[in-house]
């Protein structure tokens, strides 16, 4: 492999990294938090995918449809926790299971109905639709930089919204010890609430901006579901510094063995899972 | 007038056991009120169902005349109660600083008489700790931050389980005196601990639980009058 081809797979590891990461910060932050395993969060990134994709064609405008996109995904968070996951907080996994999964059909049967089951595309929008020459003969697309340093602003927003301010400290809080949160006068449904629904809203909004560079469709969510649990169990479940650490090492791991092992290349994460959880049982940051 | 807190006729159960059966008592404002008994006799039962921590099959909790029955934890603490628990109840993850801040509220009517400031010159071990996490201070630090924590939220009633619990003499004579000093200052107490002869001076009621039921309930003068009786109800 030669140097250029090295660091544009290096790239789309990163950047195919970080936008796992997107999603598994959500997954991994309502379970450290509630104690809520979201099977149905993969479905959230599959909503917020089509949902750009709709929008930008009612609006004309990726820029809008986006912003419209992340705002219905809060709602719908907001909605699903009030209505639904409320319920789980007194109950046993296996009912956290049946509803979480119950909620995919769901997702995936709505889906079908008001979006069919072709395959959709996203236009890059023209802003950011050029490319970058890493050498003479390798270039590298604007927009796939783009995600990558979306993603990083966001998760460096993430780890100043946690360990700066009182949400943040609320949210650290209630992941240690929710009795006592209680004790202090403080409503941990309605942390419980905002978490979820800011937990949905940031698997969306990595559906929205991976709708330029991947194909919409049917299942999209499961297989996102899938390696989301890879890094979250990696990571450490409940640990939002595991989820960013095991994020990129499957990002880049993952890109690098469908380009080097092309033949066995959907098996490399699991065993980067099995060979880290032989090391460390419960992952990288458990607490 | 109406008691600051009425207990009546409590019953708590986990799963099948029956832990309390029909517990009493009443705290006056102002008082500082002991319950004591043997390990496993359900005083910390007893104060979680007061706090909604875990539920009560029969019986009923008021607050001011406000009937907490059936409201959730952090709206009876909102009343006017704060709690420092069994073990402390550090956040493993938030500094001594975060502890305090997290916590900070102005009480029932506005009042302010506990801030941020007053908590590190009553406690200024944490001051010096600010910055170190819940769990890396000594058991003492802990129990002076989980005080510090519960003053705070600017309470009417302050409920201490074990405050002294595994301490060194030392601290544990520190501890004594700062509660001594949060009772003169006005706030009402319900203090749990084993040690009767700090109790006996500290409290104005005295309540003692065996197996779930009240077996003593009287002010310092009867304790002393009955104070062999309610040794043999504490000694091991
Ligand atoms: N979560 C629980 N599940 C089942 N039984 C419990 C639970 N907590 C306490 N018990 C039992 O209830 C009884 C009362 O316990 P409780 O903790 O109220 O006693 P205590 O008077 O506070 O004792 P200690 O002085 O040891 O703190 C004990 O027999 C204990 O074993
Ligand atoms: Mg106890």
């Amino acid at each position: 492999m030669d140097f250029a081809i090295f660091l544009v797979q290096l790239l789309n590891g990163l950047q195919y990294g970080l936008l796992l990461f997107l999603i598994a910060s959500g997954l991994t932050l309502v379970f450290g938090v509630m104690g809520i395993l979201n099977l149905a969060h993969g479905s959230m990134y599959m909503v917020g995918a089509y949902l750009a994709w709709y929008f930008t064609l009612h609006t004309d405008s990726f820029l809008l449809g986006a912003l419209l996109s992340a705002v219905i995904a809060l709602a719908l968070g907001i909605v699903i926790e009030k209505t639904l996951i409320c319920r789980l907080y007194k109950r046993n996994h296996l009912d956290q299971v049946l509803l979480t999964i119950g909620m995919i059909f769901v997702f995936n049967a709505l889906q079908s109905l008001l979006w069919g089951n072709d395959s959709l595309g996203v236009d890059v929008p023209e802003l950011l639709s050029g490319s970058i020459q890493l050498t003479e003969l390798v270039a590298y697309p604007v927009y796939r930089l783009f995600v990558a340093v979306l993603c990083l602003v966001l998760a460096a927003g993430l780890y100043l919204l946690i360990n700066r301010t009182r949400l943040g400290m609320l949210i650290r809080a209630g992941e240690s010890n929710r009795e006592m949160v209680e004790c202090l006068g403080i409503d941990i449904n309605r942390l419980y609430t905002i978490v979820f629904g800011a937990g949905v809203m940031l698997a969306a909004l990595a559906g929205v901006i991976s709708a330029p560079i991947a194909s919409i469709v049917p299942g999209m969510g499961e297989h996102v579901l899938i390696t989301c649990f890879v890094v979250v169990v990696i990571g450490g479940m409940g640990s939002i510094k595991g989820a960013f650490v095991a994020a990129l090492m499957v990002g880049i791991v993952d890109t690098f063995a469908s380009v080097l092992f092309p033949a066995v290349s959907s098996m490399v994460v699991y065993i980067l899972m099995a060979v880290i959880l032989l090391i460390k049982p419960q992952g990288l940051f458990s607490n | 007038m109406t008691p600051l807190l009425t207990v009546r006729g409590l019953h708590t159960y986990y799963g099948e056991s029956h832990i309390l059966h029909g517990v009493d008592f009443t705290l006056e404002a102002g008082q500082a009120m002991s319950l004591m008994g043997r390990n496993g006799m359900g005083k910390t039962t007893t104060l979680k169902s007061v706090l909604g921590l875990v539920a009560p099959r029969g019986g009923d909790v008021r607050f001011n005349g406000t009937d907490l029955s059936g409201l959730p934890t952090w709206k009876r603490m909102r009343q006017g109660i704060a709690y420092v628990p069994e073990g402390r109840g550090m956040f493993h993850n938030l500094s001594v600083k975060e502890h305090l801040q997290l916590a900070a509220r102005e009480g029932v009517n506005g009042q302010q008489s506990w801030h941020y400031d007053r908590v590190l010159e009553t406690f200024p071990r944490l001051a010096e700790r600010l910055t170190n996490l819940g769990t890396q201070l000594s058991g003492g630090e802990q129990q002076m931050l989980a005080i510090g924590r519960a003053l705070l939220t600017n309470p009417e009633l302050l409920i201490l389980d074990e405050a002294t619990e595994g301490l060194a003499p030392l601290i544990r004579k520190e501890i004594w005196d700062v509660i001594a000093h949060i009772k003169d200052s006005g706030m009402s107490t319900l203090i749990v601990d084993k040690n009767i002869q700090v109790l006996k001076n500290l409290c104005d009621r005295h309540v003692v639980l065996v197996k779930g039921e009240v077996v003593f309930d009287g002010n310092t003068t009867d304790l002393l009058d009955n104070i062999d009786t309610v040794e043999t109800h504490l000694s091991v």
